[in-house]
C-alpha cells in the first residue's frame, strides 16, 4: 500500500493535484467517448477478432511506392477463426478460415445492419463498401461467434 | 489501492449492465490507458486502436475478472500488451525483419508500467477528493493548480479574498484534501498519532 499522500508536503500535494487534474485534461474527449460507447457491446456474446495484418501498414513499413494503388487487405484473428478481407473497387471480398459457411453481419456505427452469407468455402461479398466505421460479426454454422474491432476503410 | 471497495462495486454494477458505472470506470481510468500509449509514443490513430481494443476486451471479460479490485492493474497490463501488439504488427513486414528506428518501442519494463499504474491510482483518488471539496476550497485550489500558477495578488482579485488569508486557506484546503476518504489508501496508519508525537517534542 502506498503512503505517498501523507509524506507529501503541501507544495508537493498541490503539484500532485496539478498532475492528476492535468492527466485527465490531457485525454481528448473523443477518446473518452469511444470508450463509453464500447459498453454498447456488453451483451454480445462473441469473441473479439483483432486486426493482425493491414496491407497499408505493411506498405508503410516497406516504404513501397506503387504507381497503381494496390488492393487493401486486412486480416482479423480470434482464437477460433480468421477473417480475411480485401477491398475491391466497390465491394468487400472476404473469406473465413477455416473455410465453412457462416452468417456475416455488417454492423455500422450509424445506420442499419446488413447480413450476408459466407458459402461452403467461407467466401462472402459485402456490396457496397460500408461508408463509415463498422464491425463484422461472424456466426458459423457450428455456432462460433466472432466479432472484429471497428474497421475504417 | 488494490482493495479499493469502490472499484469492486463499480465492476459489479457493470456486470449488471449499468452504463453509468461503466462511464465512471472510463472516467477514472481512461487517463491510465492514454498515458501508457503516450509512453510507447503511439500515433493518435494507433492510440485510438489500442483504446478501442482495451475497452472492448474489458466489456467482454469484465465478468471473468478474478479479482474485480485488480481492474486498474488489468487495464494497465492489457493496454501495454495492445501497444506491443500494434508495434509488432507494424514491424512484422519490415524487409530485413528489423524494426525501423522510429518503430522501435521505447525500452519499457514492467516497472515503468507499475509506476504509471500507481500514479494513475493516486490521480484517481486525488481527483475524487478534489471533486468532493467544498466550493471555496475547490475554487482556490483550481486557481492555484493552473499553469503557470497565478500570483497571490491575482488570486486575491479573482476570489475577492485578502492576500493575507490565501496562505492559511490554502493550508486548510490541502489538509481537507488529505483527510478525504478517497485518500485513505495513500495515508499511513496512525499518521495523526505520529504527527502529534513529533510536535509534542
Amino acid at each position: 500500500m502506498s503512503t505517498v499522500g501523507a509524506s507529501l508536503t503541501d507544495d508537493e500535494l498541490l503539484e500532485a493535484l496539478r498532475r492528476a487534474v492535468g492527466a485527465r485534461e490531457a485525454v481528448p474527449p473523443d477518446f473518452v467517448a469511444a470508450a463509453r460507447d464500447a459498453f454498447a457491446w456488453h451483451n454480445i456474446d462473441a469473441e473479439l477478432a483483432r486486426l493482425t495484418y493491414d496491407s497499408r501498414d505493411a506498405e508503410e513499413a516497406l516504404a513501397t511506392r506503387t504507381e497503381a494503388a494496390s488492393i487493401r487487405a486486412l486480416t482479423f484473428t480470434s482464437g477460433q477463426l480468421t477473417i480475411e478481407l480485401e477491398v475491391a473497387q466497390d465491394s468487400l471480398v472476404g473469406q473465413i478460415v477455416p473455410a465453412q459457411p457462416a452468417e456475416i453481419c455488417v454492423l455500422p456505427r450509424t445506420g442499419s445492419e446488413i447480413v450476408v452469407t459466407a458459402d461452403e468455402i467461407g467466401c462472402f461479398l459485402v456490396e457496397p463498401i460500408p461508408s463509415g466505421q463498422f464491425r463484422l460479426r461472424c456466426r458459423t454454422s457450428a455456432g462460433v461467434e466472432t466479432m472484429t474491432g471497428w474497421i475504417t476503410l | 489501492m488494490r482493495d479499493d471497495p469502490s472499484v469492486i462495486a463499480l465492476v459489479m454494477r457493470v456486470c449488471d449492465g449499468d452504463q453509468e458505472a461503466w462511464d465512471e470506470i472510463v472516467e477514472r481510468y481512461s487517463p491510465l490507458v492514454w498515458s501508457i500509449c503516450a509512453r510507447y509514443q503511439l500515433s493518435r490513430p494507433d492510440t485510438d486502436d489500442v483504446g478501442q481494443g482495451v475497452w472492448l476486451m474489458l466489456v467482454e471479460n469484465i465478468r471473468n475478472l478474478r479479482q474485480p479490485a485488480a481492474l486498474p492493474g488489468w487495464l494497465a497490463t492489457t493496454t501495454r500488451n495492445e501497444c506491443l501488439r500494434i508495434l509488432r504488427t507494424a514491424r512484422r513486414y519490415d524487409p530485413d525483419g528489423l524494426p525501423a528506428d522510429d518503430l522501435m518501442p521505447p525500452d519499457l519494463d514492467e516497472r515503468a508500467i507499475e509506476e504509471d499504474l500507481l500514479e494513475a491510482e493516486l490521480n484517481v483518488a486525488l481527483r475524487a477528493a478534489f471533486a468532493d471539496l467544498g466550493g471555496a476550497c475547490h475554487r482556490l485550489l483550481s486557481l492555484l493548480i493552473q499553469d503557470p500558477p497565478p500570483s497571490y495578488a491575482d488570486v486575491s482579485v479573482a476570489l475577492d479574498m485578502p492576500v493575507g488569508s490565501i496562505g492559511p486557506t490554502r493550508a486548510r484546503c490541502l489538509a481537507q484534501l488529505r483527510r478525504s476518504p478517497h485518500m485513505v489508501a495513500f495515508l499511513p496508519e496512525r499518521a495523526g498519532a505520529i504527527e502529534v508525537k513529533e510536535t509534542g517534542r
